[in-house]
C-alpha cells in the first residue's frame, strides 16, 4: 500500500468514532478543486455510478505515476471526504500499488462502524472505479510508450 | 404556513424553528442521508437521530423495540409531551421517515421543518457544530400506532386482492421495471423489477418544490387525486424501495391532505421484488 494511504489508515484506525468523523470532514473540506480543463468533462463517462451523489473521477498518468482528480458535492460530505482521502493517499503511487489496495479499505479505515452498512457500499464503488480506470489508463500509457 | 393544509401545525417554518431554539418544550432533531452533515454544522441545539444507527434494529430488519426507543428519547432529553421537530437533507426524506418511526411508538407532538436543512442553510440561518447535552428524561412509550400506519407484505397482498389503491413513489424506470436496481442505490437491489399490481406511479419528488418545501395543498391534490385518482376516503398504501421516500408521501397524504387511512409499506420493493411468487406488474401500468 502507498505510504501516504497507509499513514491515513493508521490515523483513522487509532481514532475514536468522533475523531474519524472529524477527519473525514477535514478531508471533505480539503478536496482540491478540479483543474479547469476537467471541469467541463464532468459527464456520465466520469461519474461514479455506485454513488448516490454526483461524484466524478479522473485518472491520468504523469510519467509512470498515477494522478487522480475528483469532485463530489459539499452537501454529501461523506463521499466527498472519502474521495479526498483516496486522492491524498494514492496520488503519485504506481499503478501496481493502486491495484494492490485492499478492496475492503472502507472496513480497514473503521468507517463501516461509523457510517453503517448501507452507507459504505457507494464508497467501495469509488475505490473500484479508481482501480478500473488506473488499469485502463496505465495499459494505454504503456501501450503508447513501449 | 397559509397553504390550506389539513393539519398546518405539523409543518413548521424555519422562522418558527429559529423562534423556538431555546424553548425547553421543543427538541429539534436532524435526520440525514449523509451522516456527516450534522457534524459539519446543524441548527443550534439540534440533536442527531440516525435512521440507520438509531431507529433500525442492527440485527433484524425492523425498527428498534419500545425499550430502546425509550432510551433513545430519554438520552436526547425528549419527554412524552416534548414537541419534536424533524429536519434533514434530501427534501426531508429522512426527517419524514424519523417522524413516521416516532409515530410507530405513539409520540404525539411531532413536526417537520418545511424546506429542511437546505432551506435553513440557503436562508443563512445560524449553524452550530456543538453537540448539545440535555437533562435526561424517563421516557415512557405510549405505543399502539403501528397497525394504523405500517403495512406488512401480507397486508399488501390483501390490499391488492381487495383492489385498494397503492402509491409507488419510486422513479419512473424503477416503476416500469426497466431498471432492476436504482442506478444510484445498488445496495438496495432486488431480483425482479416492476411494481405491485395496480399501484399508481407518483415519484416522491413531485410532492416537493425546488427549495425543498412541500407543494401547496391544491398542488398535492392535483397530483394525488387528479392524476393518481385517490379519494380522501381511500385506504392507501405507499411504498418505495426501503420505505423512506414513501414516508414523505405518507406524511403529505396524512397531514397535508388529511387522509385518515394511509399506511407505509416499509418492506417496499427490496422485500416485494425478492419475494417468491408474489404478483408483479411491469410496464407503464394503469
Amino acid at each position: 500500500m502507498p505510504a501516504a494511504l497507509d499513514a491515513i489508515l493508521t490515523e483513522l484506525r487509532e481514532s475514536d468514532r468522533q475523531e474519524r468523523i472529524d477527519l473525514l470532514i477535514d478531508f471533505s473540506k480539503n478536496l482540491p478543486p478540479l483543474p479547469p480543463e476537467l471541469e467541463a468533462r464532468r459527464d456520465a463517462e466520469h461519474r461514479v455510478e455506485e454513488c448516490q451523489s454526483p461524484v466524478y473521477l479522473f485518472v491520468e498518468m504523469i510519467g509512470d505515476r498515477v494522478a487522480l482528480y475528483g469532485d463530489a458535492p459539499a452537501e454529501a460530505p461523506t463521499v466527498r471526504g472519502f474521495v479526498s482521502l483516496l486522492l491524498e493517499g494514492l496520488n503519485g503511487a504506481s499503478p501496481e500499488e493502486v491495484l494492490k489496495v485492499p478492496g475492503d479499505l472502507v472496513d480497514l479505515c473503521g468507517l463501516t462502524e461509523v457510517l453503517g452498512m448501507l452507507r459504505v457500499r457507494g464508497l467501495s464503488g469509488v475505490l473500484r472505479r479508481i482501480k478500473r480506470d488506473v488499469t485502463r489508463v496505465a495499459f494505454a500509457h504503456n501501450g503508447s510508450t513501449s | 404556513m397559509g397553504e390550506d393544509y389539513a393539519r398546518p401545525e405539523v409543518l413548521v417554518s424555519t422562522q418558527w424553528v429559529l423562534d423556538h431554539l431555546d424553548d425547553p418544550k421543543v427538541r429539534i432533531v436532524e435526520s440525514d442521508e449523509d451522516l456527516l452533515l450534522y457534524d459539519l454544522g446543524h441548527v443550534p441545539g439540534a440533536v442527531r437521530i440516525d435512521w440507520q444507527g438509531d431507529l433500525q434494529d442492527q440485527v433484524l430488519r425492523d425498527y428498534i423495540d419500545a425499550e430502546k426507543f425509550a432510551e433513545l428519547c430519554s438520552k436526547n432529553g425528549i419527554a412524552e409531551d416534548t414537541t419534536v421537530v424533524f429536519y434533514g437533507d434530501k427534501s426531508n426524506w429522512w426527517a419524514c421517515y424519523a417522524f413516521w418511526a416516532f409515530t410507530l411508538f405513539g409520540h404525539k407532538d411531532l413536526r417537520v421543518m418545511n424546506g429542511g436543512r437546505k432551506l435553513w442553510i440557503d436562508e443563512s440561518r445560524p449553524i452550530s457544530r456543538e453537540t448539545p447535552k440535555y437533562p435526561r428524561t424517563e421516557y415512557k412509550v405510549a405505543g399502539g400506532d403501528e397497525p394504523a400506519i405500517r403495512a406488512f407484505r401480507d397486508d399488501v397482498l390483501e390490499h391488492i386482492r381487495a383492489k385498494r389503491p397503492l402509491i409507488d413513489v419510486r422513479s419512473p424506470k424503477e416503476y416500469t421495471g426497466e431498471m432492476l436496481h436504482m442506478e444510484d442505490y445498488p445496495q438496495e437491489g432486488s431480483l425482479r423489477g416492476g411494481h405491485i399490481p395496480g399501484a399508481k406511479s407518483v415519484p416522491w419528488s413531485r410532492a416537493v418544490n425546488e427549495d425543498g418545501t412541500f407543494k401547496s395543498a391544491a398542488e398535492l391534490r392535483a397530483l394525488y387525486e387528479g392524476e393518481a385518482g385517490l379519494k380522501p376516503s381511500d385506504d392507501v398504501v405507499a411504498y418505495c424501495r426501503i420505505g423512506e421516500r414513501s414516508s414523505l408521501a405518507w406524511f403529505a397524504l396524512t397531514y397535508l391532505l388529511g387522509y385518515p387511512r394511509v399506511r407505509n409499506y416499509d418492506g417496499s420493493w427490496t422485500e416485494w421484488g425478492n419475494l417468491v411468487r408474489v404478483p408483479i406488474e411491469r410496464g407503464a401500468g394503469a
